[in-house]
Order: structure tokens, then sequence, then C-alpha cells
């Protein structure tokens, strides 16, 4: 019985369920309203004999009522609710904070999963996310649609899909393209060790801000990463059906349980089916039963058949959601293959998260991600976690060195990992009154070399929160000929203390973030909250550009070096001022090739590239064994022949006007060596030849 | 230019990280070492006096190609050489298994340099029944400046003051009229400006109003003209040969100041040709006062003096055109 409900709230949702009072219940069983309505608050239980003639009046078996895991009546239907038109008339082709991000792969990745990090449930332990991309086809897809119930939105669609406005071409493409290949692409997210969709149908919670509500962050602590609800958004963005399913396994038990609580909701614009005009989103579920929201799709207790047919089953019992994006697409339109996008998913988990990726060798890492791709329920590409040291090794060691305590004030070697502090002043809030004195938060700056494979480097990556990066910026000031490194910073709770500075300072940095939540600027939020805070913002960034230039920037030269204006006019590294030269107004040796033969001689091959012009070409090949110091032995030429665009002239190689390359080969005398070709190398060049008209 | 060995050699790359550097034992800050430049400094204002540095090092070689090759006993070492005092140092580097680079350490004996060791990595292998052959060296060879602060690769001419009439460098007295000298004969063109004489370098700092600066940018142009001049000759005379009479194209400044004046001396020849013609006629002295006329024009056009006197005849112009108003 662990997983069962409390009875209380147990009998109270099948009275509802049945449409039965407590006082017909009472009438039927030949007891007083009381003894109901004692049972349904929790202040007495049934007697054994009292619970068989419940379940029989509920209709159901005994089992049922004792385990009670599941409703006595499990199949009220589950049904599309389609809310209707507003009754002032008012019409939406779209959802605004769908379009505040592109629908782009690496968007979705990063948004889904700072929700997911922000949801995490047991703060020592990583929250685990998996992106698994499913093309379903044939059979498998007429039965997810079925199970899907789409024979309910089809007339929804295509009224939708004929409003010319934007939400509905893309779902007129989105539509067209499932029919014409008979295939649908799903993307799914799940989390595992976060809170679920937790709380009530639509009263405040977890579960009302993602399902029933736009632009509500509701988010658990203050350590979260956004603030402005927008991030879910880009789940529904990234369906070309603007649909998603969502199975949540709780962490806190509501109507006294927490698996499989499933929900689907659809987010269409405005439309008119059979005669009656339709609002934006729909919902699938159970009808409602209570008396508020008759007949309103609401979330259900599903059994695992169902889950498994809408491709929603979890993987464990642990707590978190799962999303299941229908028609997922990319719409930055650079993945199109399922290799592609498994691969862009993979990248932009890796370039978002690859701070909240890294453990130390005691503390955990606060995120585990990984993607796999499944067409018609088998896998495609495997599973694989994301490993942020593949794309991000030099960052990753920076922040190991830190969480590990393996930090040097110094950089002395390139696997070093330097380490100093950045104060960022945090004014007071503006409501404390005039005597209120602002905090010093000491923000954590790491910096090591960059490593030779990393295509961008020599930036600070600028991070707080749950080691969300918000902006990387390029450091100003560093004086010339720095060498490639990576910084990075970490502010409020990314630095991993829990001092009363961290806390404020972790509120004015997110105040100071736009809903892109990319740069650390002055926003109306900010301005309103804190007296001052752009300066402190502006002080913020040079202190940053400050403590990074005293790690890598190189010391100061005493200043010898004389007049500037007399050593610009002596560089030796820039050519002639003006000197407009051609490209290679010679003929110049592009390659050779030969071998020695068996005589001992050099054979060789030398191929020319010849600027072209009117009058003939006279060269004099020069072949010489390199030697480490001193003079070169030059070798004579037994033999030259021309092999293209020449002409071999008494040991002149003649080439004619106007030609681009030659090639001529040509066989040393081994007498004119001074030790056996077998032990030296050979090099040729090619003079003008003396006496010769140039 | 290509040299073509009788023995099939590495195509791939060899690729070498400087991973630390020391001086006495002591780790010096990674802003010594230039991975761009790859270039060293290791003059150090707080430990002038040091004896015994040495480099560490990380080398990657193409080691699948490696592996399928021809070459076998397969070692990598390290060689560091300085021409002025003809030191070379080698050094076996030891292969890690694990991440198949391989790794070592240089020595750089203070006593034993001048002012500037090249560092280079060579592949050696037997091949075809010889050991000990070169199968592949580094691109670029990193420099280990031993009296620089800054790494960096590319250096600049001197410019430096001295009291030519009162100043400790007895040689300098002799030229106490003259504002500046130029040398050649050192390791690097220096420019000496006479602090004696008055206004010189104040003048060269010129700011302000433009007829200053107008003047210290002809004065500059007269200075960098004549030291152009001066480092060439100094670079012709300098020529080492090879054994057929040959001039090989020096190295440091000399190649900069052959290679960034030769088209304009002899225009229309190839770097080789152009370098053969100036020393003959250096060498045996024909044609070399014909030679002078091009080596002036070459000097000044490096000093830009065209543009330097144009810029003074016209704040000159304007400045006589405000008086007259």
């Amino acid at each position: 019985m662990q997983d069962g409900q409390e009875f209380g709230p147990w009998l109270g949702r099948q009275l509802r369920r049945q449409n039965m009072s407590q006082a017909e219940l009472a009438e039927r069983l030949g007891l007083t309203r009381a003894a109901v309505s004692a049972w349904i608050t929790g202040r007495a239980q049934p007697r054994a004999e009292m619970v068989r003639d419940i379940a029989s009046v509920l209709g159901t078996d005994i089992a049922t009522v004792h385990n009670r895991t599941t409703d006595a009546v499990t199949a009220r239907p589950v049904r599309w609710y389609h809310r209707p038109a507003h009754a002032d008339g008012g019409r939406e082709f779209g959802n605004a904070a769908a379009f505040a991000f592109d629908a782009d792969l690496a968007v979705l990745a990063r948004e889904a999963t700072q929700n997911s990090l922000d949801e995490r449930l047991d703060t020592t332990q990583p929250v685990r996310v998996r992106f698994t991309l499913h093309e379903l086809s044939g059979e498998h897809l007429s039965s997810f649609l079925s199970a899907l119930k789409w024979e309910q939105l089809e007339a929804h669609y295509e009224a939708a899909s004929e409003s010319r406005q934007k939400v509905g071409r893309v779902l007129a493409e989105g539509l067209r393209e499932m029919q014409e290949t008979n295939s649908l692409l799903l993307l799914r997210v799940d989390d595992y060790n976060a809170s679920g969709l937790t709380g009530p149908e639509y009263e405040d919670g977890r579960f009302a801000a993602v399902v029933r509500r736009q632009l509500d962050s509701h988010k658990s602590s203050d350590r979260a990463g956004g603030s402005y609800g927008l991030g879910k958004a880009t789940l529904w963005a990234t369906s070309r059906l603007g649909l998603v399913l969502i199975n949540s396994t709780l962490s806190e038990s509501h109507e006294g349980r927490t698996t499989r609580r499933l929900v689907g909701r659809l987010d269409l614009p405005w439309r008119e089916v059979n005669g009656s005009p339709y609002a934006g989103p729909a919902w699938l579920g159970e009808a409602d039963t209570e008396k508020d929201f008759e007949g309103v799709s609401r979330s259900w207790w599903a059994d695992e058949k169902t889950a498994s047919e809408l491709w929603l089953e979890r993987e464990s019992a642990a707590p978190g959601t799962s999303f299941l994006i229908v028609g997922a697409h990319d719409a930055a339109g650079d993945a199109d293959s399922l290799q592609e996008m498994h691969d862009k998913l993979s990248a932009a988990l890796a370039d978002n998260f690859w701070a909240a990726m890294t453990a130390g060798s005691s503390a955990n890492a606060m995120l585990e991600a990984s993607v796999c791709t499944m067409r018609n329920g088998s896998l495609v590409i495997p599973e694989r976690r994301v490993d942020p040291r593949e794309r991000h090794s030099a960052l990753v060691r920076a922040l190991r060195a830190y969480l590990d305590h393996e930090t040097v004030p110094e950089l002395t070697a390139s696997e070093e990992v330097a380490y100093a502090r950045v104060p960022l002043v945090v004014p007071p809030l503006r409501n404390t009154g005039r005597q209120a004195k602002g905090v010093e938060h000491q923000a954590v700056l790491l910096v090591t070399s960059a490593d030779d494979e990393d295509q961008q480097h020599s930036r600070l990556v600028c991070m707080r929160g749950s080691r969300m990066t918000v902006m990387t910026r390029r450091p100003r000031d560093l004086g010339i000929g720095v060498d490639p490194f990576q910084a990075v910073l970490l502010a409020g709770y990314a630095t991993g203390e829990g001092t009363e500075d961290v806390h404020a300072a972790e509120a004015f940095l997110r105040a100071s973030e736009p809903p892109e939540h990319d740069r650390w600027g002055t926003t109306d939020e900010l301005t309103a909250t804190y007296p001052g805070a752009s300066r402190r913002l502006t002080e913020f960034r040079a202190a940053m550009d400050s403590a990074l230039r005293e790690i890598v920037g190189r010391r100061p030269t005493r200043d010898v070096r004389g007049p500037e204006v007399l050593r610009t006019l002596l560089r030796l590294d820039i050519p002639a001022s003006g000197g407009g030269r051609r490209a290679d107004g010679h003929p110049v040796v592009r390659s050779v090739e030969g071998e020695v033969d068996a005589a001992g001689a050099w054979s060789l091959r030398v191929f020319l590239k010849i600027p072209p012009r009117e009058d003939p070409w006279l060269l004099t090949p020069v072949a010489k064994f390199d030697v480490r110091s001193g003079g070169r032995p030059t070798l004579s030429w037994s033999e030259l022949t021309a092999v293209e665009n020449c002409r071999i002239v008494d040991g002149v190689v003649v080439i004619d006007p106007e030609v681009r390359s030659a090639a001529f080969g040509g066989v040393t005398a081994v007498g004119s060596h001074p030790v056996s070709a077998t032990m030296a190398g050979v090099t040729v060049d090619i003079q003008k030849a003396r006496g010769a008209s140039a | 230019m290509n040299t073509l060995f009788p023995y099939p050699t590495l195509v791939g790359e060899i690729e070498v990280r400087v991973k630390q550097v020391r001086i006495d034992g002591k780790p010096l800050s990674l802003s010594v070492v230039s991975r761009p430049q790859r270039a060293v400094a290791l003059h150090q204002v707080e430990r002038p006096n040091w004896e015994d540095g040495s480099i560490d090092l990380e080398v990657t070689l193409p080691e699948l190609e490696l592996a399928d090759g021809p070459w076998s006993e397969v070692a990598c070492v390290a060689i560091l050489t300085e021409g002025s005092t003809n030191t070379r140092v080698v050094r076996r580097l030891q292969r890690d298994r694990l991440s198949s680079t391989w790794s070592g350490s240089v020595p750089v004996l203070r006593a034993m340099h001048r002012d500037r060791a090249t560092l280079n990595v060579s592949a050696v292998a037997t091949v075809g029944g010889v050991a000990g052959r070169t199968i592949g060296t580094a691109d670029e060879a990193w420099i280990i400046d031993l009296l620089a602060r800054t790494p960096v690769r590319q250096r600049e001419i001197e410019i430096a003051e001295a009291d030519f009439r009162d100043g400790p460098q007895e040689w300098l007295r002799p030229f106490k009229d003259a504002p500046w000298l130029v040398e050649t004969a050192g390791e690097m063109p220096t420019i000496l400006l006479n602090s004696s004489f008055e206004g010189i370098t104040q003048l060269l700092k010129g700011s302000g109003n433009p007829l200053e600066k107008a003047a210290s940018g002809l004065v500059a142009a007269q200075i960098a003209g004549e030291a152009w001049t001066a480092m060439f000759h100094s670079a012709v005379a300098d020529l080492e040969l090879d054994d057929d009479g040959a001039p090989l194209i020096p190295s440091g400044w000399r190649e900069s100041v052959l290679r960034t004046m030769l088209p304009d001396v002899l225009p229309g020849l190839a770097l080789a040709d152009a370098l053969i013609e100036v020393h003959n006629r250096h060498a045996a002295g024909y044609g070399w006062a014909e030679l002078q006329s091009q080596i002036h024009f070459a000097a000044s056009r490096r000093a830009q003096v065209p543009k330097n006197l144009t810029t003074a005849v016209r704040a000159i112009t304007r400045s006589q055109e405000g008086a007259t108003r």
C-alpha cells in the first residue's frame, strides 16, 4: 500500500469523478453524511466490511479501495479540450513568448536543460537530462497518432493552418511534411532527480506554471537561472505542430500520487471549427468534474500502457519530467538529418553546460546530459553522455582545479590554473533607505592557457547561478602579445559559496540580465531596484579586466626603445612602403621529386611556377647537397631533360613565353658528389642564366 | 627551399609546445612564453645573475604516419643552438605512452650563451639500415632570448641615448659634434642619439604644434635613411658564401634588410639573383658605384623621406600663411 493515496482525498476524488455527492454515498451505505465526511477529511477510517460496501457502490473491487493506487473508474475518457474564444472577440494568432527565442535546437537544449537544473531535487547528486530524437513512420506513426487522439485535432489543425499568419504557415508546413513523408519527428526531453510538475491543476505551482500559464517563472529557489518564465515556451516553439506531451513523476505527491501525471498541451492560433471559435490553447486530459472547471481537460494519472503508447514511459521511478515535442524541427535550418540534429544537441549541451557537467574529485557535477536517437522504437545512435572535456577541455580544467582547490596565484606551467578574486560592489536596495550600505562580493576568476585546438579563446566566460554562461566577453586593455588563454568568472552562487554577499550578488546580476540572459547590463528592473547600478557594473567589468591583466599580461618592458617617430621608420618586419609588389615576379621551384638511381646519382624532377611574360625565361638549375653549416657543395649535371613547357639549350632551361608552369628532369654527375648521394639531402635552385638577357 | 632526402621522411607536422620555464629551479610566469611567436624571454629584472635555466617541452609527432612508415628506433630530440657561441645542446625526449606525446627538459646554461638561442625538435630514426637519420624537423624553431623581457620573435633596431661628450663610452668622444651615430657591427644595429647635442631628443619626441611635428618627422627620416643605408652596406659586406661562390641569404636582421631593400635596389630580379648580382658588384668592385644611387633610393623609401618632406613643406607653408594673415 505504499504507493497508495490517503483514503480521504482518494474517496473524495472518486465521488467527484462519479458525480456522486457525499450524501448520496451515505444514503447508499446506510450511514449519515457526517460519517462519510469524516472519512474524506481524514478524521476517521472505514471498517473492513464497510470498505467492501464502498467498493461495490463505486463499482470496483476491494483491492482498488485498499491500494488506492488507481482510480475506481480508470476509464474516464481522455480527450482534447479546446479553449473557447474570448467572450470579447479578441483573437491571438500565436503565443508571443514563443517568439522570444529562435526555435533553434541549440536554444531548446539550453532553455530546457536550464529549467531542469533549476529544479534539481537532491542537490548532492547531478540532475540527469536526456534528449531523445525519435523518428516515427508507417505503422508506428499511425498507432502513435491514434493514442494521441489525432482525430480530435485534425479539424483544428486544418482550420488553424489556413490562417495566413506566421504560426499558421509553420503549421501548414509541418502538416504537409508529415503527410508527404509519412513520418514525424519526436524530441523527448527527460530529466531525473528533478522536482517534477508538482502542485495543483490550476492554482500556483510548478504544474500550472508550465502547463496552464505563460510568463510564470515558478522558480523554487533564488538560485534559478531565469526569471522571466520564457524558457518553457521554447518547447512549444520547437514543435512545428505546437504540441507537447508531458509525463511527470512528482517529488511531492499530488492527490496522494506521484507517478505518471500525464497531460498534453497544444498551442494553436485562433480558429473556427464547425462554426464555433476557439482561442489558442488546447489540453489533452480527463474531463474535469469539479464545478468551476467542468469539461476542461486536466492531467490524469495514466497507466503504463497509455504512457508507452504515447512514448512517454519513464525509465525509472526517480522524480522528474518528460517532455515530448511532437513534430520537432530546427528552425535555424542547419540541422536536417537525424545525425545533424543529434550532433547539434550534443554540441549545444557541451557549449552551454560544460561547467554544470564538470565534477571535482569530491564534488559531484550538477548535471549529466546525454543524447540518443531512435527510429520506430529502435536505437539508431546509442545514448552517449556529453563529455564537456571534448569541446572545452581547457575551461573544464580551470573549473576542476577550482573545485579541487588546486589553483595557483601565478601561471608557470601550461596546465596550471590561476585564481584571483574580482570585487563586485552590490548597492543596497532602493527601498532600504539612505543609510543602508552595499556589500562587496568577491567573484572568482580562473585563468589557464588555451589548448591548441580551442577555436574560441582569449575570452572571459562569465557565469552565475548553477554555473550557466551568461556572457562571453572580450577583455579590454590586456596589452599586446598576450598568449591565447581561457578564463572563467564565477559570480554569485557559481562560486559555490553561501555567504550573504553571494545572495546579494546573485540577485543583483540576475536583475541585470535581459530575457535572453546573455549579458550583464542595465535593465528596467535593475535601475528600479538598485541605485547607481550601472556604475557598479562598469566597475565590475574593469575589475575583471585588471585581474585578468595581472595574470596573463606581459610585464612592461623598460621604455628604452627610443622615440616612436623614429622607431616606426626602422621596423624590420613590414614590406617596403608603397611597394605594391607583384606576387612572385620570378620563376620559383614549386616542388622537387626524385630518388637516388642505381648508379648512385640523384635523378630529379623539378616543377616550376612561372609568371607569364612575353619573353622567354632562361634559367640555370643548380643542385646542391644540403649541409648543416658552411658552404654547400654544388653538384654538376650529367643530364638535363625537358619534361613540360621547356627546352634544354646548353645546360640552360629555356621556357617559352606565356607559360605558367614548367617541369624538367635532371641527373647529377656522380663524379661531382663529395659524399655518396645516399648520405645527403639535395636542394635545387634556379638562377637566371648568366649572360642571358633577363 | 625544400630539401630532398635519399630516404623517406615525415610529411606530418611536428608540434612543439613549451610547457614550463625555470631558472635556478624557480618556475617563471608563463607570460615569458609566447606560443604564437614561438619565443621565450629569459631575462629577469629580479634575477639578472641566474646561471642555470631549463625549458620543459612537449612534442607531438605524426604518430599514425610513424606507425605505418618504414622507420624504426624512432627518437625525438630537442636541439638548442646558438650561432654566435657555437653552442649545440641535444636532449632526448621521452615518449609518454598514454598521451603519445614526447616530453623532456632542455638545459639553458647562462655561461654557454650570449643572447639568443634557437630551440628546435627533430625526429630521428633508423631508415634502410642507417641509424640516426633525421626524418623530420619542426617547421619553425623556438627563439630563446636571454636578454629580452618580453617574448617577441622579431627584434627591433635598438635606439639608445648616450652622452657622446662626457659619457662613460670613450670611443664616442671623437663624435661629440654628431647628433647621432648608426652602428651596424653588433648583433643588432644600434642608433645612438647624442644626448649632449642639445635639443635632439626633445625634437624627436616632438609633439604639439604642426611645425614641431614636421621637424621631428624630417629628422627621423634622415636618421632612418642613414640607418637603412648603413645596414644594407653592412649586410652585403658580411655575406657567407656557398662552395660555388654564390652568396647565402643571411639570417636575422640582415635577411630582413636585404629582403625589403633588394627589390628596390635591383628591380626585376629574384631575391637570389639580386643577391648574387649585389655580391659580385661589391666583391669585384665593378658597377658598385653605379649601385649607390639605387641603394640611396631604397633607403629613403624605407625611411619615408618623401612623405615626411611633404608634411614639412606643408606645415611651413601653412605657418607662413598664418603669419601673413
